[in-house]
């Protein structure tokens, strides 16, 4: 009995605290599940079927020389895929340490138009755009998720039972439990799962202990025994005439048997110490394959192939079932609604805490409730900006990221403030976000109609059936949220804010 | 006069949950930290292999440090159980240079 109310504190206030962040993280993880047709449909360039690839890496290398001046410590390059189909190239700055990035359209070798993309989800799910600390910050949100859902299972002893309960017409406490109960319990394995590979994707930062004691903290010895990969020191010599890369692909293919690549990477171009390395890619297999074939730049011999340590497979093993790489579209599909039954757990837990409370008028319910607000409608409104802001903003913008950007967080900071201006009426401002919510999701296909040639919903439900699938769940979304708007006038939505004792009871148990 | 009141607000309810807090996020990441540190050198596999398998596992170590910081009879308890098992496991694992740095 006293374990399970320990448990039942750790909880409540283990799950609230972080439960915004959570949100962030969950729903961005959610939306990054297809960051690559996002990617796609913020390109307009690429909305065309795809046709021949001229490009090769060799363009990419020469446009590098081209239009960027400093030596760089590395670049790395992918071609087109299915669902990625353009030109990716990524560069770090050898002095300064500054990156880059740029695409191609494969067709022609033209650079396209910069773009957020749908990366940008990526990166706000795993450090909050805020590089290391983010990093950090966000791992720690995963400990928190960890613990309130195993402090969740301790506490739920009818854990089977409550699964098949929901009594939406219930009180408004009740109703919300069964909410978060059901959401929670629905995807129980997916949540445990995905937050523990989670916090694992960066576990050689956030725990480095086996470093410390078997390397004596020697971080180049430990990643280049634990990858089993090859690395060579710069030897500050001039570099000699590089052999072609697109003919050392030609040799990868030939030594997997097969035509699929990934990263090429090219480590210090401008020394004599330069490799190149070949990653092979396999979209079947959860864990990519780990065995990079890595040729000296200027000989074009094969120096070495990665044979990774069988942990560090499973290591690889353990981020390909977070990453969701494999398997096609209907693992996608999968992890995006277990995702946002994460979300919906997060929002209900939130609110039980709410009407538990209500009634005794506790500290902290405006705070709460203002946060609430700000985020579960602040974030997927300000998502939708930033795509409206992707259709609107002229593609000739030098800086048109950084616009793209201030679309996303000056609509999340309108949310925010008109969160704290209507406070006092939270039957009005819920009913006025769905709308926002409503009219984002549906004007969304139809500016796309209006502002793209091959990219609409009529063109492309034929010969690209994702970028319709964004443009058809925006639809979706835009409806439901705008049918929750019509539905939230009806008196409904408040009822019940009186919770019923028995609830606490339950959760005392 | 001064003794009574600090001694009250350190049994007090709220310090105790500061405690329990502190151990869960603190006590709890150097339990894991010391687990991995002897997991990385006892494991009876190569060096590599030792290092990933023990930091892997190291997330679990955490949370059921957690969970048992709030499970334990009292705070001081929780603290002592978690810092004593790491300092243990740790000097075990760091001690023995060649050992630890065995391939």
């Amino acid at each position: 009995m006293k374990l399970r109310q320990a448990m039942t504190g750790l909880h409540i206030w283990g799950g609230l605290l972080p439960s915004w962040l959570l949100f962030v993280i969950i729903f961005t993880g959610t939306l990054a599940c297809f960051d690559k047709e996002l990617e796609r449909w913020m390109r307009p360039a690429l909305h065309v079927p795809a046709s021949e690839t001229v490009m090769g890496t060799d363009a990419i290398s020469t446009w590098l020389g081209d239009n960027i001046s400093a030596p760089l410590h590395a670049y790395w390059m992918h071609g087109p895929t299915d669902r990625a189909p353009y030109w990716q190239l990524g560069w770090e700055e050898d002095a300064t340490g500054v990156r880059g990035k740029a695409a191609f359209d494969p067709a022609n070798g033209q650079r396209l138009a910069d773009t957020l993309g749908g990366e940008f989800f990526f990166t706000l799910h795993y450090n909050l755009h805020a590089g290391q600390l983010g990093m950090y910050i966000v791992g720690l949100a995963g400990m928190f998720m960890l613990t309130a859902l195993v402090s969740g299972i301790i506490i739920h002893r009818r854990i089977f039972k409550d699964f098949f309960t929901l009594r939406p017409n219930a009180n408004g406490q009740r109703a919300w439990l069964d909410a978060h109960n059901l959401f929670g319990v629905i995807g129980l394995p997916f949540h445990l799962v995905l937050a523990y590979t989670g916090v694992a994707v960066f576990v050689a930062s956030y725990m480095p202990a086996g470093a410390l004691v078997a390397y004596n903290g020697d971080p180049m010895a430990f990643y280049s025994e634990v990858q089993g990969g090859y690395h060579r020191n710069e030897l500050h010599q001039p570099p000699g005439t590089p052999v072609s890369i697109d003919g050392l692909i030609e040799d990868a293919r030939q030594h997997w048997q097969t035509s699929d690549i990934g990263w090429v990477i090219v480590e210090h171009p401008h020394d004599a110490s330069s490799i190149v390395s070949v990653r092979r890619l396999d979209p079947s297999r959860i864990g990519s394959p780990q065995d990079a074939l890595s040729y000296d730049a200027f000989t074009g011999e094969l120096l070495n192939q990665q044979q990774a340590p069988s942990a560090y497979r499973a290591y690889i093993w353990l981020v390909g079932l977070h990453m969701a790489q494999f398997g096609g579209q209907i693992v996608r599909v999968l992890y995006s609604l277990l995702g946002l039954a994460g979300c919906m757990m997060l929002v209900a837990g939130n609110n039980v805490w709410l009407r538990k409370r209500t009634k005794r008028q506790s500290p902290g319910l405006t705070l709460v409730r203002a946060l609430n607000t700000a985020v579960f409608f602040g974030l997927p409104i300000a998502s939708l900006a930033l795509l409206w802001g992707n259709r609107f903003i002229p593609s000739e913008l030098t800086s048109r990221t950084t616009a793209e950007a201030w679309s996303f967080a000056g609509a999340w900071l309108l949310v925010t403030l008109f969160a704290l201006l209507t406070h006092r009426q939270p039957t009005r401002q819920t009913r006025t976000l769905f709308a926002v919510l409503g009219l984002l999701g549906l004007g969304l296909p139809l500016v796309n109609y209006l502002t793209t040639t091959d990219g609409h919903l009529l063109a492309t439900i034929n010969h690209a059936p994702m970028l319709a699938a964004v443009d058809l769940v925006m639809l979706l979304t835009g409806g439901l949220c705008s049918w929750r708007a019509v539905k939230a006038s009806s008196p409904m939505a408040d009822k019940g804010i009186a919770g019923g004792q028995d609830v606490d009871q339950e959760l005392a148990g | 006069m001064a003794a009574p009141a600090l001694y009250r607000l350190f049994r007090s309810r709220s310090a105790e949950l500061v405690s329990r807090s502190m151990a869960a996020l603190f006590g709890g990441y150097l339990l894991a930290f010391g687990f991995t540190a002897f997991f990385s050198v006892y494991l009876p596999f190569s060096r590599p292999n030792r290092v990933v398998t023990a930091s892997l596992l190291c997330f679990a170590v955490w949370v059921a440090a957690a969970i048992y910081a709030f499970a334990a009879r009292s705070p001081t308890r929780a603290w002592l159980v978690l810092v004593i098992t790491t300092a243990v496991a740790y000097s075990a694992a760091y001690l023995p240079t060649e050992w630890r740095l065995r391939p």
